[in-house]
């Protein structure tokens, strides 16, 4: 590939680190293998507690990031009154939240209305569990991570529609359906992205995936094949996320509220948490496809530049990276207005549909040819 | 996606109400379908949306933007637009000599009656001078027609909006600081102590208003203040 030259491929280089990757699960088989009971049951427990530490600590940290970069981006202040610049504001939020008068009204569907936020927070929590925050902090690394991810966060689509259906309102229904109808079709295109990653690295684990781009990010490696496919992605996760531009199952102005209209205390908690961590987990599946997961950044060639990277911890790198998209989605919630319904459709099936087809016929072939670096 | 074509746009002027208004008329340009034809409005929306983005981008890395009031905390440091209308106040000159001369104009302007003026004959110069300029805060609408009517610009709305009381007749205030001859009445009378008689002090809750007499906690009105001397 002569013509392929003038951008070396040493560049973007890492240095020569191979990732030993152990997941707490692998750690309480071998325990079990070995006959140590207690260190199953702990290593057990501490995938427990490590799954719900990072609910709860993402629910607290993001809601009150969101709270104060809203303000900041409106020439307000946000929070400002509990604790120091309203740092226990979201605990003081939670609180009140848990205390509040838990309404179902007299003609909802009371099993769905139960069942529904709880099944939104489910299908969160189960996509945490594999999610590779650093080669050692990963409860279980599924061998069809990809798959797992995109099955298990369609489980949400169920929970507002069933939200929906049983809260026995219009304004409700109306979001739910709109939530569904969008969700579905932007399933499309995210899937087309992430099978354009499953191309080029040639596996479906989240690990192995990151391991591929120990010799540079697919962002820098796959040319524009893996551009296409993140702004592809990054659109179709915000619409999944159901987050401003595409806000309209919630559609405060039109629908007050959407699918959680009758929902309060606890149970619109349980809503509100799951849409929060389901930020965080498309920005980690986003950093994990494209900007390396927990790799350093390294450039090839600069030895001093790559050994100070280097001294940084994956997991911090993981955390910064993801908080960076996290912040993106942020920025661009409190910057865009929302879309018309049929805008977003036609987003989705008549621009975003397309492009990805063409993306994955392209990298198809630039796999077959091994035009990557 | 139809964009509004600006270059077959038809200007023309419009009869409304005796004003004439200019019209332009822009046709929806023609949905382009064509890949080639939606590629300039593809351009156009990144366009608009990285414009959007720096806009809000700027907002959050200059904390200066920020307007939001700390209200009870910076109390101190409040400072009220000067176009903002609340509390309505007397002006008076360096001496503190109002320039009221009970013409009873801002009383007829004021359309639900907040304000009530009692006159008298001045004890000193022998006419007609304030005695007692009533302002109900509780009723007035802060429509600022008394402070515009006023000939002598005797009258200002200040910044002030801290009204929270516990009982409606505390919102009933006396506004003059003294009973008496306005500014440039009394610059007329020559001996200071002729003028200083002239001016008789009157308190924010006294005698005409529903506090005379009564006494809340924290309220002393004029009149028990000197019974008490």
């Amino acid at each position: 590939m002569d013509m392929l030259d003038f951008f070396p491929s040493s560049i973007l280089q890492a240095a020569d680190t191979s990732w030993q990757t152990v997941t707490i699960a692998q750690r309480a088989s071998s325990a079990f293998r070995d006959h140590d009971l207690s260190g199953t049951i702990g290593y057990l427990l501490l995938g427990l507690l490590f799954t719900a530490g990072l609910l709860t600590v993402l629910g607290l940290v993001l809601i009150y990031a969101e709270r104060k970069l809203a303000g900041h981006f409106q020439c307000r202040l946000g929070p400002m009154r509990v604790g120091w610049h309203g740092i226990l504001q979201s605990a003081a939020d939670g609180l009140k939240l848990l205390l509040k008068e838990d309404i179902v009204p007299e003609n909802a569907d009371k099993l769905l209305h139960l069942g529904a936020p709880v099944l939104s927070l489910m299908a969160t929590v189960l996509t945490l569990a594999i999610l590779p925050l650093s080669p050692t902090l990963q409860v279980v690394d599924l061998n069809i991570g990809v798959i797992y991810v995109t099955a298990v966060t369609s489980l949400g689509v169920l929970a507002i529609l069933i939200a929906g259906w049983s809260s026995n309102n219009k304004w409700s229904l109306l979001g739910a359906m709109r939530a569904g109808a969008q969700i579905i079709s932007y399933e499309l295109s995210a899937t087309l992205s992430l099978l354009v990653m499953v191309l080029l690295s040639g596996s479906l684990q989240l690990s192995e995936i990151i391991q591929s781009q120990s010799d540079g990010w697919w962002i820098w490696k796959s040319h524009l094949v893996g551009v296409i496919a993140f702004v592809t992605f990054l659109i179709s996760t915000t619409a999944e996320l159901n987050r401003t531009p595409f806000d309209l199952p919630e559609g405060e102005s039109e629908l007050t509220g959407g699918f959680h209209t009758e929902y309060s205390g606890l149970r619109f908690a349980f809503f509100f948490l799951a849409e929060f961590v389901n930020m965080f987990v498309a920005s980690a599946l986003i950093v994990t496809l494209f900007f390396g997961g927990w790799m350093p950044f390294y450039i090839g060639g600069w030895d001093g530049f790559n050994s100070i990277m280097g001294l940084i911890p994956p997991g911090i790198w993981f955390a910064g990276k993801s908080a960076f998209f996290i912040f993106l989605l942020m920025w661009f919630r409190w910057t865009f207005p929302r879309l018309r319904i049929d805008q977003l459709m036609s987003l989705e099936w008549k621009i975003l549909l397309p492009v990805g087809f063409i993306n994955i016929f392209l990298a198809a072939l630039i796999v077959l040819f091994e035009w990557h670096f | 996606m139809g964009f509004v074509n600006f270059e077959s746009a038809k200007e023309s002027s419009m009869d409304f109400g005796g004003l004439p208004v200019e019209v332009v008329e822009a046709p929806r340009g023609a949905p382009s379908n064509t890949v080639l034809g939606t590629l300039p409005n593809i351009r156009k929306v990144l366009f608009s949306l990285f414009k959007g983005m720096s806009i809000t981008l700027r907002y959050l890395l200059h904390p200066s933007t920020v307007v939001t009031q700390q209200y009870p905390e910076n109390r101190n440091e409040l400072k009220m637009f000067d176009r903002y209308r609340a509390r309505l106040k007397f002006t008076y000159n360096e001496a503190r000599e109002h320039h009221c001369t009970g013409c009873l104009i801002c009383e007829m302007v004021c359309p639900n009656a907040s304000i009530i003026i009692h006159n008298r004959k001045g004890p000193v110069t022998g006419k007609k001078e304030i005695d007692h300029f009533l302002w109900r805060w509780d009723i007035c609408t802060f429509c600022n027609a008394c402070v515009v009517a006023c000939p002598h610009n005797a009258l200002e709305m200040t910044g002030n909006f801290e009204s929270a009381v516990y009982d409606r007749r505390l919102l009933i205030y006396n506004l003059n600081a003294y009973a008496g001859p306005p500014a440039n009445a009394l610059k007329k009378i020559e001996d200071p102590e002729e003028r200083k008689k002239a001016m008789e002090a009157r308190d924010v809750y006294c005698e005409f208003t529903p506090m005379a007499g009564a006494s809340l906690p924290g309220i002393a009105p004029l009149a028990e203040k000197k019974e008490q001397d």
